[in-house]
């Protein structure tokens, strides 16, 4: 064991004196974290938020009541603003604004308009019906359809007292004022039986920059774990593993210590992209002993696939382009570049099979919970190293031979 | 011809080693492919609907709700996976109806939906449009509700005459008018946005990446055999050029014919196309000499070639588009025209969204040839040093 040692600190020395190992391990990552978060931070930052105007024709009960709806809409919810303009013309050139993503902010732009037409409230409560119009912004993903669902509810809510009564009438009701008085009064106070109630979700989601240093982090760990792995090849080519061999050491010894090297690489550079992260963009990665479970349980799953790979080669080129490929195929599948849950379906079941998801659903799931939290995806992560070590341990053996 | 030579065995170097095959072509269509099928389409935002034995009321609440404008809703099997769901982000909201819910309701008692939304402001606003379901199929029930309390009938008969008499009242009628051209990019084809920047980054970094073979020939001494050769110097490096250029031409090429026969994607007018792939590749072929005469280490260039390819590429507009960039963040957005995806992007999105001529993209056309032009002359400077030093 202690000759494994030897091995893994005489191998760290080279590579740490080998600045690729340092381009690969930190400034790679921590640079293309920064700059992606930079990117994206003002678009994950902007909030919801809405303006509506309203075009009063009717000034009646019922151009009343929605006006009440939509004042508890701006008072009691966040990100509502709500505008009265007076004309139907006004309200639609500002509408056409809202849905021209490139005009300019100095003149009042709406998601949607509601237009509560003359006469809306007679034509109602006689029984007639009118219709208020929903001028939609093309292109309002948010905004312009809860604009109708909101005017739909209300169209509802109007209706329900008439359809309440008439569903209740005893034929011989409609004669009587007296009985329709009352029965009105009834229905107006019958409540809907159904209560829609607030659950509120904790959120095992990282934010953009934890988010995107984690997932730098992660894809460079391949590339940063295979120095290591492939130093085993490298001695084969350049003839010091004959040397070694002749020594009175164990071949395993000479297996343990690369494996040793690459997972130090990988647990130091991780290390140092959490930390720095954390410094400079604020990243939140979350209790530190999560964290670092995580890193070592990922840091174990890649060196095991990585001798993998590097077991299937028959030079060291090939095993740097093959390793190259895995890291970038399980990158991608796993999520780190962008999010895989879009998808959906097979394509999301099968970033399942990538240490990346796993690794970043720990992360996540440390986020909204405690330390606990992460144990599911780190023993995923482990038996993706334990498997994979066990795959590559004969191949190992055969390699590390005269 | 010496420089033809000199090229072909640049290209014959990085086709024979199958691995390049996959980073060079097929990488690019895989990643072209992905972000069609998760980014191409519509951004609804997705509701889970847990429906489990919730009878016939269930199932109307749960289409009321699907009919919703601007929601896409996937039917949940249980409430835990639903909640994860939604922690996890998979999910914008859910809504989980009780079992026996139509039962419940028949009985005349009260039954509570459970709207699970994570604390940010998008999500609460979801619960608006839920709402609105709620008080539709309510509307219903509250006559139903009024009805059998009268003692006229029972619930469910009150129920089915309820419908009918909705059909025929003549209360507010909502009447919904689409106003203005939805942005540019609701309208394109869903692997047209995918194509064009991806083609961009990466002829970029495989300029970048392939530098290393230019390092690699020299530190194996093959440069200095073919300085011994009578071969004039610039020829050497007129065929290096050469060389990163027909590779960058090979691949683009590829991706060019390969997304419009596989994907149908659109690369507006050819002249336009071919103008602005052509400047592009001759700028990248400019860079990746200037990489392959600057470093020594090929090992270094590769994380170097990297780091720069992708960063320069998402800086540019590869991978947030830059239309969209523009909106949320104007600074930024100028900064990103440093490089030159940026203009190759500007170039593309005019000659494809917005169907312009070669003629229309004079401007960026220019910035690129600028830009190949300083670079090869750079490239073409250094390696003559290092080659002759």
């Amino acid at each position: 064991m202690r000759t494994a040692f030897l091995i893994a600190r005489k191998d760290l020395r080279l590579r740490l004196r080998d600045r690729s190992a340092v381009i690969y391990g930190v400034i790679a990552p921590l640079g293309l974290a920064f700059l992606f978060s930079m990117i994206m931070n003002p678009i994950q930052s902007s909030k919801f938020e809405t303006t509506y105007v309203v075009v009063d024709y009717d000034k009646g009960p019922i151009a009343q009541a929605f006006s009440e709806v939509l004042d508890g809409l701006q008072e009691n919810e966040s990100g509502f603003t709500i505008r009265s303009v007076k004309t139907y013309n006004e309200a639609k050139a500002q509408v056409a604004r809202g849905s021209d993503a490139f005009a300019s902010d100095d003149k009042p732009k709406a998601d949607a308009a509601f237009v509560l037409p003359p006469l809306l409230s007679q034509h109602v409560t006689s029984g007639q019906g009118d219709s208020l119009q929903v001028l939609a912004a093309a292109g309002s993903d948010l905004g312009a359809p809860i604009a109708l669902s909101l005017a739909q509810g209300f169209a509802s809510e109007m209706g329900a007292v008439e359809i309440a009564v008439r569903t209740a009438m005893p034929p011989d009701a409609v004669q009587d004022p007296v009985k329709m008085a009352a029965l009105q009064r009834a229905a107006i106070q019958t409540k809907n039986p159904v209560v829609l109630k607030d659950v509120s979700a904790s959120t095992k989601q990282l934010n953009q920059s934890t988010y995107m240093a984690a997932g730098m982090a992660v894809f460079f760990l391949f590339f940063i774990v295979s120095f290591g792995v492939s130093g085993l090849l490298e001695e084969k080519r350049i003839g010091t593993m004959s040397r070694l061999l002749a020594a009175p050491i164990s071949p395993t010894s000479i297996v343990i210590g690369k494996a040793l090297t690459s997972m130090v690489l990988g647990i130091l550079s991780m290390t140092i992209l959490a930390i720095g992260s954390t410094l400079l963009f604020g990243a939140d990665w979350g209790n530190p002993i999560g964290v670092g479970m995580l890193i070592v349980a990922a840091v174990i799953s890649a060196t095991g696939i990585l001798f993998v790979v590097a077991a299937a080669a028959k030079t060291q080129d090939q095993a740097s382009s093959f390793q190259a490929i895995i890291a970038l195929v399980l990158a991608f599948l796993g999520g780190t570049f962008f999010s895989i849950s879009q998808i959906g379906g097979f394509i999301e079941q099968l970033s399942l099979l990538t240490p990346h998801a796993w690794f970043l659903r720990g992360l996540g799931d440390l986020q909204g919970g405690d330390v606990t939290a992460v144990i599911p995806s780190v023993l995923a992560l482990l038996a993706f190293g334990m498997v994979t070590g066990l795959i590559a341990w004969p191949f190992l053996r055969r390699a590390v031979q005269r | 011809m010496k420089i033809l030579e000199i090229a072909g065995t640049s290209v014959r170097r990085l086709l024979r080693d199958r691995t390049n095959i996959f980073f060079v072509f097929i990488l690019p269509m895989l990643l072209i492919l992905i972000l069609g099928a998760a980014f191409g389409g519509s951004y609804d935002p997705r509701i889970g609907v847990v429906w489990v034995n919730t009878g016939a009321l269930g199932e109307d609440l749960r289409d009321r709700i699907a009919a919703s404008d601007g929601v896409a809703v996937r039917t949940i099997d249980d409430r835990d996976t639903a909640v994860v769901m939604v922690e996890r982000g998979q999910l914008e909201a859910a809504v989980i109806l009780p079992e026996g819910y139509d039962a419940t309701l028949r009985d005349g008692e009260a039954a509570t939906v459970e709207f699970v939304a994570r604390n940010d402001a998008s999500a609460q606003a979801l619960r608006n449009t839920v709402d609105s379901a709620v008080t539709e199929q309510g509307g219903l029930l509250r006559a139903a509700t009024l009805a059998s309390a009268q003692g006229s009938t029972d619930f469910s008969a009150a129920l089915t005459k309820a419908e009918e008499i909705q059909g025929t009242v003549k209360g507010v009628r909502v009447e919904r008018v689409a106003v203005g051209e939805p942005f540019a990019f609701g309208q394109l084809g869903r692997f047209q946005l995918g194509a064009y920047t991806q083609l961009l980054l990466f002829v970029f970094l495989t300029s970048m990446t392939a530098s290393t073979s230019l390092i690699q020939s020299r530190q194996l001494g093959v440069s200095r055999r073919m300085l011994a050769t009578p071969t004039p110097v610039r020829t050497i490096v007129f065929g290096e050029a050469l060389g990163r250029f027909a590779v960058a031409m090979v691949q683009g090429l590829l991706i060019i014919v390969g997304t419009s026969v596989f994907f149908g994607v659109d690369w507006g007018d050819p002249w336009g196309a071919s103008a602005t792939f052509l400047l592009f590749a001759l700028g990248a072929s400019g860079v990746g000499m200037v990489m392959g005469a600057v470093f020594s280490n090929d090992q270094q260039a590769g994380g170097i070639g990297v780091m720069l390819g992708i960063g320069l590429g998402a800086l540019g507009g590869c991978m947030i588009p830059l239309a969209i960039m523009k909106i949320f963040s104007e600074p930024l957005w100028k900064v990103a025209h440093i490089t030159p995806h940026a203009w190759g992007n500007e170039a593309f999105e005019e000659l494809i969204l917005r169907g312009g001529t070669i003629a229309d993209i004079w401007l960026p056309l220019a910035i690129l040839a600028g830009f190949a032009v300083v670079m090869l002359s750079l490239g073409a400077w250094r390696l003559r040093v290092t080659l002759t030093r």
